[in-house]
Order: structure tokens, then sequence, then C-alpha cells
């Protein structure tokens, strides 16, 4: 049985490295007493995957993770006793026993919403973040310059970039973001708010920055859908 | 230090967290972490263990003790690990002082700190954590706001380059001295009295050692000439012992970390103690006598283990498992039981014999990769000096079966700079390398590899070689340089140990209690994390001799006397300073000592008259 999880990485777990990650769920899951299934070969590792990962730090509201189990058993009972094991800040959201054949996360899901709340670090007028929002999203390309092992590599985030608004609340503002993911790579939240610091003069405080995940999506023809599809789940209780 | 309180420290922490190295080690909410109410709770204790969190949380006298407290209900115990460099950095930088991790309170604001003395080598993070938390570090610096400083563990026996920091100590095993001390502790918060009447009063509890109450004076050569103890504590301190393994606490819900771990498993202690006599190994002294679990006991554990952490490889721990008289039944069993859900054992300590070759084909799940022995020395004559019943033909038949059964890496364990040696015990290490190298390629595999690791004597308190004075670093480092030249073959991989701190090791092993102000100055000029590599500062060590005109070779490389009065001659293990002293004529006479536990006592002075024995469960 094929299992797909919707679930949150909030507070404390929002530290978990991604790569001990599945460390966390298969034991969560042994625990629970379910039996998993196995890859083969000489170092047999349970069949848990995931989709792209989150940085460490950073809040996912709605991220997902595929796990294989030996035998079809009850959904609810299954996601029941699975979190009863689960560390605090993983709360299950949704699941679905996906049928023969479907794809891996890794193969469906292309992009990603943030939420980032910023300071401002001088007051800003509503209408001069929307006219700085609209020129940069004019631009057709946006060089930033990435510090990698390597050193300066310069490249061009806009492409990535699907939809960007930003409002402002109290003293700071709230951006909603959405960019595409691929195995290409993508932009991180706080590249495109330092791009915009950058090119169209904005004074936000990088150093107060709170990035969201809000939700990672299968994104086609201009339409977001969830991984999970909208028949048969089993709705949890927040 | 501005006083913060823990939701102030949890705020500031979270703004940098994702910038430093490996987060979740600061975090204290992993799976069954405990998480008592402070305000219900009469004493608070957080055990600290001085090294970074992945090593502290691999360490099964941490998993025991922090579980064991925390089955009172009236303490409450809370884990602290030295921060890595860039966490202490950070929390420097915004004066943030030393948290304990499950509630994010100040160690400050604990009752007691019980930092764990595993290796020399921590000291310096030990005073870097006090500091970092805020507490002075001279005992005298510090009031009755502050914790009482405790420390225990294997550098217990020696403890003294840290007199003046630590209020008092606790020596042998904790199972039953820790709740003794706490209780202690919580009637001193409820009567206070003063520091002196306390310090009596917790100097009567088995195992406890109160330096202040113990003057040392020296000989104008430098030499100890007397160590007085005041007329109201016990002369001499005796190590605290658990007459009852099987009946004694372990906990069997251990904390599953996050992050990965130097030891990622459960761990199962199948014995305490080991008889082999090692001349040269200070836990084969200090853990004796051999106390074995039942079966029934450890598939009990394993199962609770099993259920309550989800881990899928169990260990099966001591200081010579391979030894333990059950050990095929309860493999056997364990495996019977818990195969199927993908359960492993792991056997951490192998002896040389084809019999753990079998054990060890027995439990091997993943890929065979290496398998590790410890001959320790390169001829037969040096091996009989160290005690180390192993043979030449034990060695080799136990290879053949391993490279028989598929295994291709082969480690192979040395000490260099042991007494007596000589050139010709060096080239022996070579001669056996090349012998379990054919072994190898007589039985046409090929593709092997052979790696050679050596490490650096250090003589330890306690042992038979106590008084031998550990060899010269540069002579040692031409052997270690001979050794890399020798083995220069496709089928060898040799690495080694730095002589640089082994040798500061030696120093401290070894050390009295004028090293206590070298060691509080040379954190202060950046020492900590000594065991490392990359973070050892010796040029800080070396200055910091100069500066107290102290002499490291009159500790390390200096032969004692057995007449001489050694730093630790008022702190007993049990093992009598006779049968040591036996012991090292044995050795240089290269005569063996049989293991007591098959045979007939040796006398070494364990058992008589402390309600203990030898306990064999098969």
């Amino acid at each position: 049985m094929r299992l797909r999880i919707a679930y949150t990485k909030v507070e404390d777990a929002r530290y978990i490295a991604h790569l001990d990650l599945t460390r966390v769920f298969e034991r969560a899951v042994r625990r629970a007493g379910i039996a998993m299934s196995y890859t083969e070969g000489f170092n047999p590792r349970p069949k848990i995957s995931f989709g792209f990962a989150l940085a460490v730090g950073t809040e996912g509201e709605r991220e997902y993770v595929d796990i294989e189990l030996q035998r079809e058993l009850d959904l609810g009972e299954v996601l029941g006793r699975i979190q009863e094991q689960l560390p605090p800040g993983i709360r299950l959201l949704q699941g679905r026993a996906l049928t023969q054949g479907a794809k891996p996360l890794m193969a469906v899901l292309n992009s990603a919403s943030y939420r980032i709340r910023i300071l401002m670090a001088l007051p800003i007028l509503p209408e001069r973040l929307q006219e700085a929002v609209s020129a940069w999203l004019a631009r057709e390309h946006v060089t930033y310059s990435r510090y990698t092992k390597k050193g300066p590599t310069d490249k061009d985030i806009r492409p990535w970039v699907k939809r960007l608004v930003g409002e402002i609340h109290g003293d700071e503002i709230i951006f909603e973001l959405e960019v595409e993911m691929g195995n290409a790579g993508s932009v991180r939240p706080e590249e495109v708010l330092a791009s915009l610091r950058e090119l169209e003069k904005l004074p936000l405080d990088m150093e107060e920055l709170h990035v969201k995940r809000t939700g990672v999506h299968v994104s086609y023809q201009g339409r977001n859908s969830s991984p999970i599809e909208h028949d048969g789940f089993v709705q949890l209780a927040e | 230090m501005s006083k913060l309180t823990a939701a102030e420290i949890r705020r500031q922490v979270e703004r940098f967290l994702p910038k430093v190295l490996k987060p979740s080690r600061y975090l204290g909410s992993e799976w069954n972490a405990i998480k008592k109410d402070w305000d219900k709770t009469d004493v608070h204790m957080a055990f600290a263990f001085p090294d970074v969190y992945e090593v502290g949380m691999s360490h099964l006298g941490t998993r025991i003790l922090y579980h064991l407290v925390n089955s009172f209900p009236e303490f409450l115990c809370e884990r602290v690990f030295a921060p890595w460099v860039d966490m202490e950095e950070a929390m420097r930088e915004r004066k943030i002082p030393l948290y304990a991790l499950e509630s994010f309170q100040p160690l400050q604001e604990f009752d007691v700190i019980g930092f764990t003395l595993q290796y020399e080598m921590s000291f310096t993070n030990i005073l870097n954590m006090l500091d970092l938390a805020g507490i002075p570090m001279r005992a005298e610096e510090r009031g009755p706001e502050d914790p009482w400083i405790i420390a225990g563990g294997p550098c217990a026996f020696n403890p003294e380059p840290l007199v003046g920091f630590i209020d008092f100590f606790l020596l042998g095993e904790s199972e039953e001295q820790l709740p003794e001390v706490l209780r202690l502790i919580a009637e001193q918060k409820v009567n206070p009295l003063p520091r002196r009447d306390f310090l009596v009063k917790v100097a009567h509890v088995q195992g406890v050692y109160v330096p202040d109450f113990y003057h040392v004076t020296y000989k104008p050569d430098g030499r100890i000439e007397s160590i007085k103890a005041e007329t109201d504590v016990p002369s001499v301190v005796e190590k605290a012992l658990v007459q009852d393994l099987d009946n004694a606490f372990f906990p069997t819900n251990p904390v599953v970390p996050y992050l990965e771990i130097v030891h990622d498993r459960m761990m199962l202690e199948v014995m305490r103690g080991c008889s082999r006599g090692c001349r040269f190994c200070q836990a084969g002294m200090l853990y004796r006598p051999v106390r074995e679990r039942s079966q029934e006991t450890l598939l009990k554990q394993t199962e609770e283990l099993v259920r309550s952490t989800g881990y899928d490889q169990v260990a099966l721990t001591s200081l010579s498992s391979g030894d333990y008289s059950c050990i095929q039944p309860v493999i056997e069993s364990i495996l019977e039981k818990h195969g199927e859900d993908g359960v492993g054992v792991s056997l951490p300590s192998l002896r040389v014999d084809s019999f753990d070759v079998g054990l060890a084909e027995t439990v091997q799940k993943a890929r065979k990769s290496g398998i590790t022995f410890a001959p320790e020395a390169g001829s037969q004559r040096l091996r009989d000096v160290i005690n180390k019943g192993v043979t030449e033909e034990n060695l080799l038949t136990a290879v053949e079966a391993a490279f028989q059964k598929g295994w291709s890496t082969i480690k192979l364990y040395f000490m260099v700079g042991l007494p007596t040696e000589t050139q010709e015990d060096i080239d022996g290490i070579i001669d056996l390398a090349k012998k379990v190298a054919n072994v190898g390629t007589k039985l046409g595999r090929r593709n092997i590899t052979v790696t050679i690791a050596t490490s650096f004597f250090v003589p330890k308190p306690h042992t038979p070689f106590q008084w031998e004075p550990q060899e010269a670093k540069a002579s040692v480092d031409l052997k270690q340089r001979y050794l890399r030249e020798k083995l220069r073959d496709r089928r060898f991989k040799y690495s080694y140990h730095d002589v640089k701190t082994s040798y500061l090791e030696a120093v401290f092993a070894k050390g009295d209690r004028r090293l206590a102000p070298l060691l509080e100055w040379a954190v202060r000029h950046g020492a900590r994390f000594d065991g490392w590599g990359d973070q050892f500062r010796e040029d800080i060590w070396m200055d910091a001799f100069k500066e107290f005109g102290i002499d490291p070779h009159f500790y390390a490389n200096r032969a004692m006397d057995y007449d001489d009065i050694l730093p630790w001659e008022h702190l007993e293990s049990g093992v009598t300073k006779q049968y040591l002293v036996s012991e090292h004529h044995r050795a240089l006479q290269e005569a063996k000592t049989i293991d007591c536990r098959h045979d007939e006592c040796s006398g070494c002075g364990i058992c008589p008259g402390r309600g203990v024995q030898i306990e064999l469960k098969g």
C-alpha cells in the first residue's frame, strides 16, 4: 500500500534537516508498529520519499511524503497511529492511498508558494510598495549573484517567479510569492526580496525576515492542484 | 551577563538558529525527551556532557542517568552539551547564557550541574561551558545562589586538575549514589547548612569526593609529600558500586535524536566490567567485578526499546560483549523476535577469535564492509607484557574465517609507545599486517584491504601501567612515520593518531591539582574541543606551560616509584595497589595473568567486603 500524506513542518520541527526527515518518519512508523516496504539490495532502506526540500528553519504549512507499507490497512487508522508517534510540529493533515503506477512526488510537484513577513527598515507608502513590485515583475531578466563554494555566480531569477504581491501590515510587509520549482533548480524567497530591495530601492530589513512555505503544487495550465487528488481522501480533524 | 528568562532565551536563539550548523542539536524536543514542570519539582539538575550533542547523546551512561533522575517525581533532569564553536560565537555575541535543552532555562537557574568526565581532552569544555553559562569557574567565587557543580565518570578517578572548579566528584557507578546526593541537595534547599557542613554531609555518601577536605603538600623536587584528609571525612574515597545489575535501573525509553549521532541505535548493556586484565586498560580496572544481565531482562528491555524508539538496530554493549556468557542465545532470540521487523543486532567490540567472527556473521545485516580486531601490539612478547591474551594464530584463524565469510576489509588496531617496546615490536606490526593480507591473497581474494590504525599509548591512573612514563612524543612520531613508510602497499591503509593530543592527555591523566590554574588560563585564551583535531591549539598549551613554569614532561614522561604518593592516592577503585604492583612486575617479566571469570581468583581485591561477586548468567 502506497500512502501519500500531507503534513505540517512547523515549530521545532522546522529545524529538522531534510536528510534527517526520512529517519524521523521511519522511526515513527516503526514505533506505530506498522510494517514498511524496503528497497532491495545490500542495504535495504524503507521506501519513504519526499518532495522538494524545505530549507532548515523555514516552516512548511503543507508538505508531502510518500510511504510504502507492506500490507493494505485502514487509512484512517494508519494515519492516526503514525500521528501519535510523531514529534511536535509534524501534524498529519490528509492522506490517500495511491493507485498503482502513481508518479512520485518529485516527478509531479513543480511549484511552491511562500508567505514572507519582513520588517520595513524605513516607512514605506502602500503606493510605493505596489510600484516597486510591479516594476520588478515587469523586468524581463533579473540578475542575482548567488554565493556558492566556487564564488559568486550570476543567475537570472526572474523566470522562476510566477506571482508576487505585497501588503503592508503595521511595520511589516507580508509578501505572497509563488515560484516554479524543478530539477533545474529554483529561486529562494530571500533572494527575491534581496533583489527587490536592491533593484527597486525598497528599504527592507533583511535581518528581520520570516519565511513560511504555504504549499507545494502540481501546476498545470495556470491551475494549481494538490498532489493528493480530490477524491477518496481522508480529512483529519485539526 | 544579563539575566534572561527561558522564554527570552528561546526567542533570541530562534532568530539565528537556522544559520548555525545542525540546529536540531539545540532543541530539546526530541522523541522521548522529558519535560517536567519546573515548579512542581524539588531539585533541578542539568546533566552536562562536555562535548557536542552527537557525541554526548551516544553515551550510554548519559542515557541512564538522565532517565534515572527523572524517574523520581521530585527531581527534574535536563540535558546540556557543549555548543559547537559557531553556536558559541553566536551566543557570546548576543550575550545569551548557556541553557538546558528541555526548558531553555539558563544553567544558572539549576540547583546542580553534573558534568560527566569521559576523557581528559574535554576538561577545557567544562570550564568554557560554565563561563558561557555566566557561572564563575572557580568554586571560591561562587555563592549560595549558584548551582552545585559536580562531576563523575572515569576521569573522576583522578580529577585533580579540576580541583577548585568542581564542588565534589562522584566516583564509581551512580545509580544509587546520585539520587542520594540529590536528596541531600533537596534538604539543603529547605534547611540550608553552611557550605562546609553540607559538604561534610555529602562526603559521607559512598564514592563522593570533596577535594576541599584533602590537603596536598609537595616535596622540593615537585613530587607529592602527603595527602591529608580532614578528620570528619573518610581518609580514602572508595567508588560506589551496583550490587545487582540485573535489577538496576535501565531506561528503555531513551531520547531519539533528530539528527544522526555517533552511535545512532538502541543500546543494551549486557554486562558491566571486564576481567580480561589488559594492563593498559583503565575501564577494565575501574568497572570490576564482571556482572552480567540475565537473558530474560535483556529480551524484555529489547522489546520495550523497539517499541519506544523505532530504531532498527540494537547494539549489545559492554567492554567486551563477546565475553558475555549468553551472547549467542541472546542474539538468536533478538533476531528471532524482531528480525522480521527489520531490526538488526550489532556488536561493537569483537575479540580476536573465530567464535566472534561467527557472531559477527550472524548479526551482519548489510553488506560486509569491515571487521575490526585489536591485537594492540605487534609481537607476542609485547602482547604478553600488556596481558592481551591473543596469539598470532588466534588472529590469523579469525582473519581467515572473516575472509572466507566474505569480508574484504580487515581493520587492525595497535598501540605505539607501550612499555618495553622495541624496534622489533614495531616491525611486528608490519609483519602481522603482511601475514593478514597474505591470508586473503592465499584464499584467492582480490581487492582486500587491511587497515592498520595506531594510537599513542597513554598511561592511565589505577592501571598496572600507572607508574610508567609515556614515551617521548618525538620518538613515537618517528615510529609512526616509519610505519607509514613501510606500509606503502596497495593492500594497506595506515592511519595514526596525532601525538600532540595524546601527550596532553597523558599530562592531564597523570596530573595533579597544580594544573588547575593552567587549565583555566588555557580556556581563557581559547582552548576548547581539544579532542577535535581541527580545534586543538597546541600553541595555547605550550604558552600556558611557559606562563606557569610547569614542565609537562614532569607529568607525562616521568617514571614514578611505587612509593611515590600518586595524585590519586586517596581515591580507590577497589583494585588494590598491591595487585597493581604485582601486575606491573608480571608485565615486566612478560608473564600473563588469567581471567578470573573462568579460572581462579587473581586477587585484585574488588570482591571481598563489598557485597559483590562475579555474576555470570550462562
